[in-house]
């Protein structure tokens, strides 16, 4: 028994210090003093700093970390706040067009969105919002994911709870934003937080969309990097460092309710 | 109610679509003769030249009162940008593409024909405007234009023997080299290929197979085919020299500078890149000659090139700007910039712009010019090269025989055009 | 309830149709309306110039004639089922220890996290820098005496790099969730199987594997869906190249749509890969509807 503990510890250590390979190489190669060395294996001093002020200094990676910024942390707040009103009423309000709507909103969750970027494009344009911020957000602002969501945690709410508030004589707006808003709050920061990760990986959308450097957000800028003037390999490690932080930030200090969304689809029906 | 909103739907669908697809005239713009207004440009980086063509750019705004944007994007967005801008309505006024992209762009009207009252066409080398026309009617002017020719290690051929003086001038000859100058275990080689690039398939295609008399595309475009005695002779000849398993990042290029191939087909550009990479550079005439591009024994010089050209957008409401700055930017300082870094702009008189005019491959270049063979001009030419990728790649891999690589490539090329 | 839900059933409907408003405009506009011009798209020949014109089920049968698309669809294949299973093996090889209680095992379960919530577009970089000539996977081969390999520019070998990568990143996530998982089982079942004698090996197969076997469905499902649909690997890494060694079908779909201009023919595979992931979705969920009988 002992043996097999200290067997398993080994094990552990060994699998996840190879998980940690990479991320150890990309702290080597963005700490080096130049792009020579490659291997990423042994530190060449640490300078990293010094390079996180080349990226701040001269080239566009402010730009691109508040771009980034505004897309994740607005559209997040709109999903959730939408999510949170569509999923509720989907669970506890009886109205004209929910099962069709309910469709819709699963039917989205299959969908590639590969086959809509075009169609999608041609309405952005038709709107005016090709180059702009809101052409950036709208079309990725309310997920499926989310809708569907709040409304299985919202199927939990106690009917006798709503109802009890209704007899009290309590509006439907009132009872959804005094009582429903902060027992679904768990699920909706979840959804804040599965919201960010997503779009501050989201490359495809606003690479199309965005027509100026001075709009794009960090995976656009970050693909871009090698053909911007003077920028080397390490200079780019560190640009995806800097990148990789913000997320693993969030996530440190959400990480029970990053796990909760995860696991959801696996534990809840 | 479910029904009626399915019919709107549709509808609203299919308005979306055509409001999309119908804009085909132009915006009507003030033609008089004077540049003004604003003028985006895409482009893709370069390391060698962008801090001369920054100056040149703000030199162009002071002078003129233009205001002159510009976007860098990597080579491999930027044919998609272009697109959605293209179907979006809002292209750039003035981009920088392969001349490969040119016909189909020209085909759906995106491109406005080149004003020659703000761009005189006749400065530039006959033939080099050619694959930016189509169907006679040019939009675009040639920048880094390479023509092929032949680079050859004279170290490597001391060490097998061969005299470093004569390089191949036949196909045959350089297989023949190529066999004395390949080691046992094929680390060492002789000629190595581009493998996996799609533009340079095509043009390696291009040469082995017009030079024994064949025709990779007939009937003007409308017809492609590999699978032809000269066809399956150029796969066949092609896997046998090199070895597609050897790696280096710069590719066969640093291949050829590590010295592990001793041959390699590139562009006028690759001499002052050599001269540049890392600690031990090799001096032409020294390590290293270059001749031009082989022919096989007896047949026609066929000399494969490309090159970038700038063009204009049909939708830019400010065409003759755009023309006037492409034409600034085409002038004599850049001329002699870019010559420094071995990139040719092709206006007439172009080797006197700089000392290294007067170079062996400036010769090289200027002799090659009247043989050169843009491959085929016709709208689906990046399919069609990367289709002449996977056949090279396959038949040299061993993972198909000639045959069956230029069957497939026939199969898929006969969707495309 | 009856009578006052009657009573009730108006404001209720107003509030409802007023709370899910902007989520149905939303979803009608940029899923729905996009989604039905797609279908329309894959029946005609638009170019992204000029007006679509109907040609029926040309697209549809060019598919089977198109040695691209047949490479792309059996590239996809190979690099969902590749993917696929090893993470899932060692992400639970991982997962059952890590699960268990104590200091050291919560450090690691923070850590394995680092992959999970690296931006895609981050890790593509590092990779690129790992798989160079003189990067990390040909220093560690050589301390093995290997020599190194073009990982990225070989057509034999560039789609197993992309596939490490994703084994690599995919892992985390799922060691978090299977983690998860395995904590939420109920411990007296261990507790029986450690008093009847049972080896570790028999409780994982007897005990754990079945009752785990929800968390692994969606693991599998989320896991399936997300490496049939992947294109951004390919996208940053190589490019579909070289000579279409990695061009995995979503990366197909784009360049048809891109490059190419074949937006018809890209919204026709597009369909075609959503109706295979219906189906193998489906398929999935079908297994543990019988496995639950």
């Amino acid at each position: 028994m002992r043996a097999g503990t200290i067997l398993r510890a080994v094990w552990l250590l060994v699998a996840v210090g190879f998980m940690l390979l990479p991320v150890y190489a990309m702290l080597v190669v963005a700490s080096a003093p130049d792009d020579t060395d490659l291997r990423g294996l042994v530190f060449n001093g640490f300078h990293l700093p010094e390079n996180i002020g080349v990226l701040f200094g001269e080239g566009n990676l402010p730009t691109y970390l508040r771009n980034s910024l505004v897309l994740c942390v607005g559209t997040g707040v709109l999903d959730v706040m939408f999510s949170a009103a569509a999923g509720y009423a989907m669970a506890q309000l009886s109205f004209p067009g929910r099962r069709v709507l309910f469709a819709l909103v699963i039917g989205t969750l299959a969908l590639t969105p590969m086959v809509l970027v075009i169609p999608v494009f041609l309405i952005v344009k038709e709107l005016g919002w090709v180059n702009t911020f809101q052409g950036m957000m709208v079309p990725g602002m309310i997920s499926a994911f989310g809708v569907f969501l709040v409304r299985q945690f919202a199927l939990g709410i106690p009917k006798e709870l709503l109802l009890a508030a209704r007899v009290d004589g309590a509006g439907e707006f009132r009872i959804f934003a005094r009582i429903a808003v902060p027992l679904l709050k768990p699920a909706l920061i979840t959804l804040f937080l599965v919201h960010f990760l997503a779009q501050w990986d989201n490359l495809l959308w606003p690479l199309i969309v965005a027509n100026e450097q001075e709009l794009w957000p960090l995976p656009v800028g970050l693909a871009n990097f090698q053909s911007e003037v003077g920028v080397t390999y390490h200079l780019t490690t560190t640009a995806a460092l800097v990148t990789a932080v913000p997320p693993f930030i969030l996530m440190v200090a959400l990480q029970r309710y990053y796990v909760a969304g995860l696991t959801f689809g696996g534990l809840k029906r | 109610m479910a029904d009626l909103t399915r019919r709107g739907l549709l509808a609203v669908g299919a308005l979306t679509l055509l409001a999309g697809c119908g804009k085909d005239q132009p915006r009507q713009q003030a033609a008089d003769g004077r540049p003004h207004g604003e003028v985006t440009v895409w482009l893709h980086g370069s390391q060698d030249t962008g801090g001369q063509f920054q100056e040149l750019v703000h030199r162009y705004i002071a002078e003129f009162q233009v205001d002159v944007k510009l976007l860098y994007l990597p080579v491999g967005q930027l044919d998609a940008k272009l697109l959605t801008a293209f179907s979006g309505g809002a292209p750039p006024d003035v981009f920088k593409i392969g001349h490969w992209s040119f016909p189909a762009h020209a085909k759906k009207k995106r491109l406005a024909p080149v004003d020659t009252k703000a761009l005189p066409l006749q400065n530039y080398e006959p033939g080099t405007t050619t694959p930016l026309t189509y169907q006679d009617v040019p939009y675009g002017v040639p920048i880094d234009f390479n023509p092929c020719m032949l680079y050859y290690r004279k170290d490597r051929f001391e060490e097998a023997g061969l005299d470093p003086d004569k390089p191949p001038v036949t196909w045959e000859e350089v297989a023949e080299y190529s066999a004395k100058l390949t080691s046992k275990d094929r680390r060492r080689v002789g000629l190595q290929w581009l493998y996996g690039d799609p533009q340079w398939a095509l043009m390696m295609l291009t040469a082995l197979i017009q030079g024994k008399g064949g025709e990779l595309v007939a009937a003007g475009g409308a017809k492609a085919s590999l699978a032809t005695e000269q066809g399956r002779g150029a796969l066949t000849y092609m896997a046998g020299i090199g070895n597609p398993t050897l790696s280096n990042p710069l590719g066969a290029l640093g291949l050829f500078y590590s010295g592990e191939a001793a041959m390699v087909v590139s562009g006028a550009f690759l001499g002052p890149a050599l001269e540049k990479l890392g600690k031990d550079t090799l001096t032409f005439g020294k390590q290293y000659g270059v001749a031009p591009m082989p022919t096989w024994a007896g047949g026609p010089p066929v000399v494969p090139a490309y090159t970038w050209g700038w063009g204009v957008a049909k939708d830019s409401p400010n065409q003759f700007t755009a023309w006037h700055l492409v034409n600034y930017l085409q002038g004599a300082p850049s001329v002699t910039a870019n010559l420094d870094n071995g990139i040719i702009i092709p206006t007439k008189g172009w080797r006197d712009a700089g000392p290294r005019g007067k170079s062996e491959i400036m010769k090289i270049v200027a002799d090659s010019i009247p043989h050169v063979d843009f491959g085929p001009i016709i709208p689906g030419t990046l399919e069609l090269a990367k289709a002449a990728a996977s056949a090279v790649d396959s038949v040299a891999h061993g993972k198909a025989s000639p045959a069956q690589a230029a069957a497939t490539f026939d199969s898929t090329v006969r969707l495309v055009l | 309830m009856s009578v006052l839900g009657r009573v009730r059933a108006r404001p209720q409907a107003t509030a409802g149709v007023a709370l899910t408003l902007p989520v149905a405009v939303f979803f009608v506009v940029f899923w729905l309306v996009p989604f039905l011009a797609a279908i329309y798209l894959s029946f005609t020949d638009y170019e992204m110039a000029g007006t679509p014109n109907w040609i029926g089920l040309a697209n549809y049968e060019r598919m089977f004639a198109d040695p691209g698309f047949l490479n792309s669809a059996w590239i996809t294949v190979v690099y969902t089922v590749c993917t696929v299973v090893p993470t899932i093996v060692l992400a639970l090889l991982v997962a059952v220890p890590l699960s268990k209680p104590g200091r050291l095992n919560r450090w690691l379960r923070a850590l394995v996290m680092i992959p999970a919530v690296m931006p895609l577009a981050a890790t593509s970089m590092v990779w690129v820098i790992i798989y160079s000539d003189h990067g990390m996977a040909n220093t560690l081969l050589g301390l093995v005496g290997i020599d190194p390999q073009s990982w990225l520019t070989s057509s034999d070998l560039a789609i197993w790099a992309l596939v490490v990568m994703v084994v690599w990143k995919s892992m985390g996530l799922f060691v978090i969730i299977l983690t998860a998982g395995l904590q939420a089982l109920p411990g007296e079942v261990y507790e029986a199987a450690a008093i009847d004698g049972s080896g570790a090996v028999t409780t994982f197969t007897r005990i754990t594997l079945p009752l785990l076997r929800r968390t692994l469905l969606f693991v599998l499902v989320i896991s399936v869906a997300g490496s049939m649909q992947a294109f951004v690997p390919a996208f940053l890494l190589t490019g579909g190249g070289p000579a279409d060694a990695t061009q995995v079908l979503p990366y197909y779909i784009w360049a048809n749509a891109f490059p190419y201009e074949h937006m018809g023919y890209a919204a026709a595979m597009g369909m075609v890969l959503l109706v295979a992931m219906v189906i193998v979705s489906a398929l999935q969920f079908g297994f543990l509807k019988g496995g639950d009988e």
